[in-house]
């Protein structure tokens, strides 16, 4: 009972209310902008509330990284620029509808499955978040490995090209990961003896370079072309639309919330490994992927919101974060006074509520701004280009500044914007490149720690993996999708049922 | 619109269908297949020198493995790309890099270059002024009202809500700042 | 084009005539943060500095600059004007980096304004381990060698810094090192069972102790702390750590060196009056760290011992690259 009123602390108090709802817009906004960031934004909020209470501080937080983990997608259909890394997946059918001058539809439903996805992981939080985080303790280092080198089979579905250009370009994600000093050992990797290497590369300016700039490079042959008109009527998508979809977007965000949950990988993994799963599962999608299928809308975004419950759960239960905004969030708690750890959930019990009631009603908000509003973001867009390019340009730079305060990082921005630009010509794919920057330090650490472990012995290493049920989960899964992605797979299937060459194809 | 379509095909404008041809190669790709796996193999080489061979478990293994990747992936791109036909009608100059692109590339250097001794707001101002009339071929006055206007807006939500503090160069932004502030408190605290 | 350069670099002549504490702060100042968002050093810093500000009559618009151990971050603020408006928010790593071969420069290139608190080391074990003690542990290390899986957060943080202590008073350990980027996911690790043992400071462990999610060996203190009272101390197992200690990881603010005395004393009577409010005291008290609030000579005298201790510490141990001698760093004194 005294928990159900906690609950609903934020629905009764309007101020509160005001707060969730400012900080739901700001965030959409700030989500929206390549290089303004959640973390960035809730890190400066602690100096800016530090003297407030610590209800009215959550509720303006929690609604920032709501909207800012939906907002992402804005700019993702829109321009072709994902405002934040959950929103790379998002670009991939976004854009194409944008092209047809379906923004409208696009945005419409991504908002809702947004919405469902955001749903899903409060519901999970709520209702199942001490199994979930000690689920989610159960990994270990190989267990991430594995999970890494799944994440790293994304390759395959991310490039429709060429494969081994692809699956170059992963590799070369890897490599970029891999630059600067390793953190655990303190060695120089690909530094070349200059100091300014030293800290590696961010990877959000190599995502502002190669989306950012190369997009905008790009933009540069149509500049003379008018933009396309958007449909903007048919916002809200149908509800068959929504049915449709929905035994896919429960398995995407059930990815979300777990992928989420786990500390060290957050929306941007879970967003991805979404997509390839929908590609994976959609037998008819209703245009081919990447040339505007909704199930590419679909998966990516209820799984990135589905995160948002997803990453809570580890730090409502046991202080970990799921993510860098919790993890900000914890030294909140911190300075407000709060023990943030496993006694929080059973000393203050109403805390835990609060957050959930924030979380849900955030959620409302980001539906209400998300469908709202549109006709103005599809203006700022429709603007004429030679404005609009050399605007993007400059908040690449801003934003590849305000990532670590670093000019290096603005430098590596435009060396990969002008790569980047090369690359799409020449039919080498970015978003592997993406991944694998993504991907690098939770392969590269925890191969290395799961071999030290080991004693760098690979019996050892392979008995673990079969002696734990979830490694051995993760182990067939991976050899699962690698053998479907091989030719022998496509042969296997084309003799034992005769007939699968078309379903095989995708 | 379809129209519109087919013309983006070749330049990778959605991502999940990147540029190029399948059975045709663009003018310069084999000269970047080439750049690619030689540099490919420089990042084996230095992959190498991390920690060479001594354990599966040191901070070179991954680099080595995935550098090895690159240059084996590198190389039969660059076999692929050679034995292609090159592609009819395309030239250099007009379809990878036409003079505009190189120009705005020149315009990044530059920006770079300029961005620590002019400090961004100056550095800013020049970039969005020079690209704006390139492209816009306006008058002086809308191109300088519309630069301005964008910077400003740029400028206060980063400078004064996020509180990013960009290069300062010549400009005494601080003092600037400061002066409002006074202005704002009454010169109080 | 011209005119405006000019008028500019005009303006900036203008600007900079002078430093002096009568009008300073007379514009923002930059607070760099050595860590990321989240990390202790981050909560310490941004909690206190409000408070100081208020003092100070001024704003310290507060970033963090990540990367190279801090390292980054130090050298950033040694390339701007030593006028008190650019302070390094940072910890003890810096006094590490020359033993180590992780920069040239240290904490002898700045001034200290107020070394804020100290933390405490303690030894934490995941439960369902046979032993309940640092007695226990170093029995089960001598019958499992090689076995035990001790967490690292890489050479010169305060995992390697304990493990060195423990090398040096026990002999070498047969252990295996598993390295992590930090403290919070190697004990996140613990608490999943990938480590066994994880020396941390107090404050990252201190509710999952509490909530008995991992268990306390021995804390690395002469005195039990109030915090966890039926903690042992080391030195209760083996006299021999007393010459170690006190030892903790520290948060400190600095400026370059060459600033301005009245500068540093303005900035450091902020400083000092915001780590004496209740608050700050409070979330230290509750994190369990030592507040220390020292500054001038005591805040130079602190951090030369301690650099002086905790390198040949490292020295001894094996563990740096260059001897701390090569640098002038004197033997701690018998």
């Amino acid at each position: 009972m005294e928990h159900l009123l906690a609950f609903f602390t934020i629905f009764t108090h309007p101020q509160l209310l005001l707060l969730v709802g400012l900080g739901t817009f700001a965030g959409v906004y700030v989500g929206a902008i390549p290089g303004l960031s959640v973390t960035m934004a809730v890190s400066i909020l602690i100096s800016f509330t530090f003297s407030w209470d610590v209800y009215p501080a959550l509720a303006l937080m929690v609604g920032i990284y709501m909207g800012g983990v939906y907002g992402g997608s804005r700019t993702a259909i829109l321009l072709n620029i994902p405002g934040a890394p959950s929103a790379i997946a998002t670009a991939m059918d976004g854009y194409p509808m944008a092209q047809r001058g379906e923004a409208g539809t696009a945005i419409g439903v991504t908002t809702t499955m947004s919405f469902f996805g955001g749903f899903i992981g409060i519901l999970v939080l709520a209702l199942a978040a001490p199994s979930v985080s000690a689920f989610a303790l159960k990994f270990q280092p190989r267990d991430y490995m594995l999970l890494a080198v799944l994440g790293i089979l994304l390759v395959g579905s991310l490039s429709q090209g060429s494969l081994t250009k692809g699956i170059f370009a992963g590799a070369l994600g890897i490599a970029i990961g891999a630059v600067g000093r390793d953190p655990l050992t303190f060695a120089e990797r690909f530094t070349f003896n200059m100091p300014l290497m030293e800290s590696g590369i961010s990877f959000i300016a190599v995502m502002i370079g190669m989306f950012g700039v190369s997009e905008a490079l790009l933009q540069l042959h149509h500049v003379g072309q008018p933009a396309i008109k958007q449909k903007i009527s048919r916002i809200v998508p149908s509800w068959s639309t929504i049915r449709k979809h929905l035994p896919l977007s429960l398995q995407t965000s059930t990815i979300g919330v777990i992928i989420g949950a786990l500390p060290g990988t957050g929306g941007d993994i879970a967003a991805l490994m979404a997509y390839d799963h929908a590609k994976r599962v959609t037998k008819k999608p209703t245009r081919p992927f990447g040339q505007g299928a909704i199930e590419g809308l679909v998966a990516p975004e209820t799984a990135n919101n589905a995160a948002v419950g997803g990453a809570f759960i580890p730090m409502m239960t046991l202080g970990i974060p799921g993510d860098a905004v919790t993890a900000i969030m914890i030294g909140a708690l911190y300075i407000h006074g709060l023990n943030p750890g496993p006694m929080l959930m059973v000393e203050q019990p109403n805390m835990f509520w609060f957050i959930v009631g924030a979380l849900v009603m955030a959620n409302f908000f980001m539906l209400i701004f998300g469908l709202t509003g549109i006709r103005l973001f599809t203006k700022i867009v429709a603007m004429p280009r030679p404005v609009l390019i050399p605007l993007i340009m400059l908040l690449s730079i801003v934003g590849a500044y305000a990532v670590n305060n670093s000019i290096t990082d603005v430098y590596w921005m435009l060396g990969f914007g002008i790569f980047g630009y090369l690359m799409r010509h020449y039919g080498y794919p970015l978003g592997p490149v993406i991944l694998g920057v993504i991907l690098s330090r939770l392969l590269d650490d925890n191969w290395r720690r799961a071999i030290i472990s080991d004693r760098g012995d690979l019996g050892l290493f392979f008995r673990g993996i079969f002696t734990s049920p979830l490694s051995t989960v993760l182990f067939l899964a991976v050899v699962l999708i690698f053998v479907s992605q091989t030719p022998i797979w496509r042969w296997l299937k084309a003799r034992i049922l005769g007939q699968g060459k078309r379903s095989v194809e995708q | 619109m379809s129209q519109h379509l087919e013309t983006d095909h070749h330049d990778g404008t959605s991502d999940a269908t990147p540029g190029g041809y399948e059975d045709q190669k663009r003018p310069g790709e084999t000269a970047f297949a080439v750049i690619m796996l030689l540099a490919s193999l420089g990042l084996l080489w230095n992959a190498y020198g991390i920690a060479g061979f001594t354990s599966l478990s040191s901070p070179g293994a991954i680099p080595m493995a995935t550098t090895f990747v690159m240059v084996v992936a590198a190389a039969i791109v660059l076999v692929h790309t050679i034995r292609l036909p090159k592609a009819t009608g395309e030239t250099f100059v007009k379809d990878i890099l036409p003079g505009t692109v190189l120009l705005f590339v020149v315009f990044l250097v530059c920006y770079g270059v300029l961005l620590e001794p002019l400090g961004f707001i100056l550095t800013s101002a020049l970039f969005l002024v020079a690209a704006i009339k390139v492209l816009w071929r306006r008058s002086w006055a809308v191109t300088l009202g519309v630069a301005a206007f964008s910077l400003l807006l740029i400028w206060l939500v980063f400078r004064i809500v996020f509180t990013v503090l960009m290069p300062e160069g010549v400009v005494p932004e601080a003092e600037i700042i400061q002066t409002f502030r006074n202005l704002f408190t009454g010169g109080a605290s | 084009m011209k005119s405006i350069l000019v008028s500019a670099v005009a303006a900036l002549a203008l600007s900079t005539v002078a430093v002096s504490a009568k009008d300073y702060p007379s514009k923002e100042i930059q607070g760099v943060i050595q860590w990321g968002a989240g990390g202790s050093t981050d909560t310490v810093m941004r909690s206190v500095t409000p408070h100081a500000e208020k003092t100070l009559g001024g704003t310290v618009v507060m970033q963090n600059m990540t990367g190279g151990v801090g390292a980054i971050a130090l050298n950033f603020v040694t390339g701007k004007p030593a006028d008190g408006y650019t302070l390094l928010m940072g910890a003890e790593n810096p006094l590490l980096y020359k033993v180590m071969g992780l920069g040239r420069k240290d904490y002898s290139d700045f001034t200290p304004i107020d070394i804020l608190a100290r933390g405490t080391a303690i030894l934490v074990a995941r439960p369902g381990l046979p032993f309940d003690d640092y007695k226990g542990m170093i029995a089960y290390i001598k019958a499992h060698p090689g076995e035990l899986r001790i967490g690292a957060t890489g050479p010169g943080g305060l995992p390697s810094v304990v493990t060195a202590m423990m090398n040096n008073v026990e002999g070498k350990l047969n252990v295996i090192s598993v390295p992590y980027d930090g403290d919070g996911p190697a004990l996140t690790a613990l608490q999943g069972g990938a480590i066994d043992v994880m020396p941390a400071v107090l404050g990252a462990a201190i509710e999952s102790i509490k909530a008995g999610k991992m268990k306390p060996l021995a804390i690395f203190e002469k005195q039990p702390n109030h915090l966890l009272p039926k903690v042992p101390t080391i030195t209760s197992f083996n006299e021999a750590y007393a010459k170690y200690l006190p030892w903790g990881p520290f948060f400190g603010v600095f400026v370059k060196k060459g600033t301005p005395s009245d500068v540093v004393a303005k900035l450091s009577a902020a400083y000092k009056a915001g780590a004496e409010t209740a608050d700050f005291n409070k979330l230290m008290d509750g994190r369990g760290y030592t507040v220390m609030n020292i500054s001038g000579k005591a805040a130079q005298d602190f951090l030369t011992k301690w650099q002086s201790n905790t390198t040949w510490l490292l020295q001894d141990a094996g563990l740096t690259k260059t001897s701390p001698a090569k640098f002038g760093i004197a033997k701690p004194g018998k």
